[in-house]
């Protein structure tokens, strides 16, 4: 078959379709959305972590100006079939999501109270009116009391607050740790974060009486997910209910699970006949959108004389807060902790505990990374700890215990596999675009001034492009493996591609037209690209878990594959050739029989307007002009990477600059280097954010003292350093165009790097990280220690 | 009522999503006045037992979004011109008018050759976006515990001039910070300027300051002034002048009266002296600890901080000669 397959577009620098649009201001989101007759929520939320609702009085509410209705848990009792997350997993128990909270609360910041009013103004001036009395509960903020301590229960028909539990074995780890010459053991510290997307959550829904039909527009990266649970919750036929996502500001996994407003704005807007919205503000975003990590893991190494790790073992507490989320349930985060533990080296020994905890705080979720940038900081960690025991250089430990190129496929000591990746050269390519030793040369003159500079090195694997034979999340029973593509030319001549994945600010839009637009050999911009809407495509998960890419290129080139076939077949006959001799170069089809060329809008009409000139029954064989096709990566791929970090600390203050920042990545066949560079940067950021400055705190009562941009302190653009990023470019991955995911991969490498860059400034003061973030706050606590130790 | 706890400690930052095709706000109803004058305003402040000036609205604005105020009146003072400049007084001193806004202080020749250290400290305050609207008068009014014009008037001996029902009235900077957002200003009164007089001809200066994040309110930050008297010729000169100030680390900003006395009639600062004076900073200093620095933390940059801007100040005090 002569292929003309030129590549034009993969691989290049195309730039970003969606930008005009999204940094002109004229990008469409959900609060841009406005329809006649739209009402507003204003919530009234708990102040209380964990409290009895002994009584709620909503009249003073009701009688307010502008106020349509006001909503407890029991004026939609009936309305909706309960919510909770199901799990194959041994030892779990879901918890059911409470739209509105009924008998009690569980975190501060639970919806109690909706009120609906013509505007959001007077829904708030109402919802302050209602009141609330409690009986407040025994506190369940603490993970560690809440583990042992049964007679607090967050959910009492529940057995204990331990949500779930897992435990992961390989080979003999007392064995292992017996014959060791170096062993490490220590305490580590996540803290909580937020993912904090730009855009807060908004929904707005509408539904049509007439049609007994449902919209929902939301800020969601997994509107098919929405529509498929909201479907069972609220008795609507899939048909009847279209999930829309448009324009989305920034997700980072904090728009991926389903929220009770969520289900709340469809059942109002169903129950009031009118259009309901709620945007949530800065203030409910911090305190009800999911959040993220929050572990304390006990961890312990040992290595041999060489550097060689022979055991590890750890034991993980996940504070994973009060509810088990839809659909990821509370396994998602921690649990990964203990899965990706050992992380890209060869470890025969091996246990890992973890137990997810139920607590009075916000549920945690999926949070770019998930389980990963903890898991990599405690191992990185723990590696750079043993080196040092042994007087080894961190990279050389790393070399020693590498995955090498030949050990491929490597099943980890917790069971997953890793395909063939760059290991050893990312750990080489990051060391030498650094200039590690150089740099190590740079470092000694420095100490011997007295100057406090560390570098950090972090290596890690991580799986993206899951297919159906895993699930994004353990022992979800929902289907995370496939994606589709359905891509149609209409009868003019143009072509749109419509997608399950979703974009919300990463730049997919573009990366997708450019498959689709080697694939069909046209121009770029002849291509249309739908996505965010369920009624698209008819089943679909959304972006997450870096598989956008992968399964939405994939599911690309399977459509397009398909559809290739029918244009050809149909140019046959209009060029008298053969559709094996079609050649379509440049939207133009030619083929040996004839002189002439065919755009795709002269093919286009030829097939569906000017009748006579394709036999009938050729048209009833071919049909519409169209193909859809679903992809399954089965096991999907391995990604992997090693990030380095040049810190310097500020002995007055404390503070910790980050003077150079490296990347060096193994993600198969990009799509766009400059989407690839900005998701590295991106996500570089957000693990600085997190091993610098983020932190969700809770005070003793469950209460958030973090809830403004002041105290929850998210680094800006002038703190994020220069980034220098290596794309390795090595043997390419079994996927569908060869693409490995990377959304995620910043965030799991450089909270790692970033600590032991800052442990290894203080080094000289036998003091460890152990805690993210190392604050200035923190780290002056650490030089005081080491006064004292003096 | 627990719900005050959700809200954040220091100035709530959330800025208004002010579109013109969006309706959807946050603050609770209120009236609205623009007065063209002085006269006015005091008439419109007098007129309601809940009105509240709005300037430049940096601050106030996400105040009313968070619904920690909910006045009956907002009395916006912005097109009041006769507040608005900065004027040269007698002595090297400059009159700044209340509506200034502080990008204005902070490009302005006039407070850079006068006042280098408000020049200097101006760079800290938020980001431009922000300087662009936020007023001098609004900052001092606000009073911020680790603002930066609350710390240069109590630095330089700033006087305020307040106006209100009964007339003009003058407070001395030091006595018009009572505590974290709480002044000597009346409900009723106007700040109208405030007037920095001139320091002494041969003076040096130095400013730094700490926070985790460009633009953050400080963690800690201090100012520093040293000034030369005596007679140069005779070789009698010594240190005459010394202003030490500190803010982030109590209520309101604070000059160290003892540490500047240590100061005050040296001939030579060595580093001895730097430590001591920096010792007795650290231990006459009352800070809070907060989520992002404990006191200790606090006194640690008190300490380090106001070595290093003492040396500061000293090595270009040195610089200045008698030809000045
Ligand atoms: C993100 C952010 C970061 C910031 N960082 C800093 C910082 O680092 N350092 C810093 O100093 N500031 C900072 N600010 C505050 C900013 O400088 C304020 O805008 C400014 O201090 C207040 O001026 P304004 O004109 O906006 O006052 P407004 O917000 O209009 O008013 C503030 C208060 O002062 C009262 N008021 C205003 N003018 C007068 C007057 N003439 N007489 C009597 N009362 C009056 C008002 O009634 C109100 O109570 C920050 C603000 C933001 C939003």
């Amino acid at each position: 078959m002569p292929e003309s397959n030129s590549s034009q577009y993969v691989g290049s620098r195309v730039k970003r379709r969606e930008d005009p649009r999204l940094l002109t201001g004229r990008g469409r989101y959900v609060d841009d959305i406005k329809v006649a007759g739209m009402l507003h929520i204003a919530f009234r939320r708990s102040d209380y972590s964990h409290a009895r609702i002994l009584s709620i009085d909503t009249s003073a509410a009701k009688a307010s100006p502008g106020v349509v209705e006001v909503f407890t848990a029991k004026d939609i009792e009936g309305e909706f079939n309960p919510v909770l997350a199901q799990s194959r997993m041994r030892d779990y128990q879901p918890t059911i999501m409470q739209i509105l909270a009924a008998d009690k609360v569980r975190f501060v910041g639970e919806a109690v109270v909706a009120v609906v009013a013509e505007s959001r103004y007077l829904a708030e001036d109402a919802a302050a009116l209602v009141e609330i009395e409690y009986d407040e509960l025994p506190l369940v903020t603490d993970p560690e009391q809440a583990l042992i301590n049964s007679s607090a229960k967050l959910h009492e028909q529940m057995d204990s607050n331990v949500l779930l539990q897992r435990e992961f074995n390989r080979g003999d780890v007392d064995e292992a740790f017996y014959g060791a010459s170096v062993y490490i053991k220590e305490r580590f510290r996540f803290t909580r974060k937020t993912s904090l997307a730009m855009e807060n959550r908004t929904y707005l829904a509408e539904y049509n009486s007439a049609e007994q039909a449902l919209t929902l527009h939301t800020t969601s990266q997994v509107p098919g997910i929405i529509r498929d649970i909201l479907v069972d919750a609220l008795d609507i036929p899939g048909s009847h209910l279209r999930v829309v996502a448009p324009d989305v500001g920034g997700g980072f996994g904090g728009k991926t699970s389903l929220y009770p407003e969520e289900v709340l704005a469809p059942i109002l807007a169903k129950k009031l006949e009118r259009p309901v919205k709620w945007t949530g503000d800065r203030i409910e975003d911090l305190i009800s959108t999911s959040q993220g990590f929050d572990e304390i893991i006990d961890a312990e190494i040992a290595v041999d004389r060489e550097g060689r790790i022979l055991g590890l073992r750890a034991d993980v507490i996940g504070d994973v807060g009060a509810y088990s989320i839809y659909p990821w349930t509370a396994g998602i985060e921690p649990v990964q902790v203990v899965s990706f533990l050992p992380g890209p080296y060869k470890i025969e020994n091996y246990h890992g505990r973890v137990r997810g905890v139920a607590t009075s705080k916000p549920p945690t979720g999926p949070y770019r990374g998930v389980g990963r940038p903890v898991s990599t900081f405690v191992m990185e960690r723990l590696v750079d700890m043993a080196a040092r025991e042994l007087q080894m250089d961190p990279r050389e430990i790393r070399q020693r215990n590498l995955v090498q190129p030949h050990e491929f496929p490597y099943k980890a000591a917790s069971g997953i596999v890793w395909d063939q990746s760059g290991f050893t050269q990312g750990l080489n390519g990051a060391c030498e675009a650094i200039g590690y030793d150089g740099l190590r040369r740079t470092q000694a003159q420095a100490r011997a001034q007295g100057r406090m500079v560390g570098i950090g090195i972090a290596s890690f694997a991580e799986l993206t492009g899951i297919g159906s034979r895993l699930s994004a999340s353990p022992g979800m029973p929902i289907n995370t493996g496939t994606e589709t593509a359905s891509i149609s030319v209409d009868s003019t001549g143009g072509i749109t591609a419509r997608f399950g994945v979703t974009s919300y600010g990463q730049g997919l839009e573009t990366s997708l037209a450019q498959v689709v637009a080697d694939e069909l050999n046209v121009e770029i911009s002849q291509i249309r690209i739908l996505q965010g809407d369920s009624a698209a495509v008819s089943h679909s998960t959304g972006s997450y878990a870096s598989r956008g890419a992968v399964l939405g290129a994939g599911a690309a080139i399977l459509a397009c594959r398909a559809l290739d076939q029918k244009l050809k077949a149909v140019a046959a006959i209009l060029l008298s050739s053969s559709a094996e001799d079609i050649l379509i170069r440049d939207g133009v089809f030619s083929g040996p029989g004839s002189d002439e060329k065919l755009t795709f809008k002269d093919l286009a009409k030829a097939y569906y307007s000017q009748m006579g000139l394709i036999p009938a029954p050729i048209r009833n064989e071919i049909g519409e002009l169209s193909a859809t096709q679903m992809y399954d990566p089965e096991w999907g791929t391995t990604s992997s990477a090693t990030h380095i970090a040049l810190v310097e600390i500020d002995p007055d203050t404390f503070k910790v600059k980050v003077d150079k920042y490296v990347v060096a990545e193994d993600c198969g066949q990009m799509l766009n280097p400059m989407i690839v560079d900005g998701q590295v940067h991106g996500g570089v950021a957000q693990g600085i954010g997190a091993a610098l400055y983020e932190e969700m705190i809770y005070d003793e009562q469950g209460q958030n003292l973090t809830a403004s941009l002041v105290d929850y302190v998210v680094p800006s653009a002038t703190e994020i350093p220069r980034m220098d990023v290596v794309h390795l470019d090595l043997e390419k991955p079994k996927t569908l165009g060869g693409v490995r995911g990377m959304g995620e991969g910043g965030t799991i490498g450089a909270p790692a790097a970033i600590a032991n860059a800052v442990a290894d400034a203080l080094a000289p003061l036998g003091q460890q990280v152990t805690t993210l973030p190392v604050t200035p706050q923190r780290i002056f606590e650490l030089v005081q220690a080491a006064k004292a130790n003096q | 009522m627990k719900a005050a706890r959700l809200l954040p400690k220091s100035a709530p930052l959330v800025l208004l999503a002010a579109s013109d095709r969006e309706v959807i706000m946050k603050p609770a109803a209120f009236d609205y006045e623009r007065p063209q004058t002085l006269d006015d305003a005091l008439k419109l402040l007098a007129s309601s037992d809940n009105a509240k000036i709005i300037a430049g609205g940096q601050s106030l604005m996400p105040m009313l979004n968070f619904r920690l105020l909910a006045p009956e009146l907002l009395v916006d003072i912005s097109r009041i011109d006769e507040l608005r400049g900065i004027r040269e007084t007698k002595g090297r001193g400059l009159s700044v008018g209340a509506l200034t806004r502080h990008h204005e202080m902070e490009t302005s020749k006039l407070v850079e050759e006068r006042f280098p250290v408000i020049h200097e400290a101006m760079q800290y305050v938020a980001h431009l976006a922000i300087r662009n609207r936020g007023t001098i008068g609004g900052s001092l009014s606000h009073a911020d515990p680790a603002a930066e014009l609350p710390m240069m008037a109590v630095l330089l001996d700033a006087h305020l001039h307040v106006a209100g029902p009964n007339g003009l009235r003058q407070v001395a900077a030091r006595d018009f910070f009572l505590g974290a957002l709480t002044t000597d200003l009346e409900e009723n009164e106007i700040l109208v300027q405030v007037e920095f007089p001139g320091l002494p001809k041969r003076s040096a200066y130095a400013f730094d300051e700490f926070a985790q994040r460009s633009g953050d309110f400080a963690l800690c930050s201090v100012a520093v002034i040293l000034s030369w008297s005596g007679n140069f010729l005779t070789g009698g000169k010594k240190i005459g002048d010394v202003r030490i100030a500190l803010m982030g680390v109590d209520e309101t900003p604070v000059r160290i009266e003892v540490a500047e006395q240590l100061l005050s009639g040296a001939k030579h600062i060595d580093d001895p002296l730097l430590e001591q004076v920096a010792s007795v900073i650290r231990d006459t200093i009352q800070p809070n600890g907060d989520l992002h620095a404990s006191a200790d933390y606090r006194r640690h940059l008190a300490y380090t901080m106001s070595q290093q801007t003492l040396k500061t100040a000293w090595q270009r005090l040195q610089g200045q000669t008698d030809e000045d």
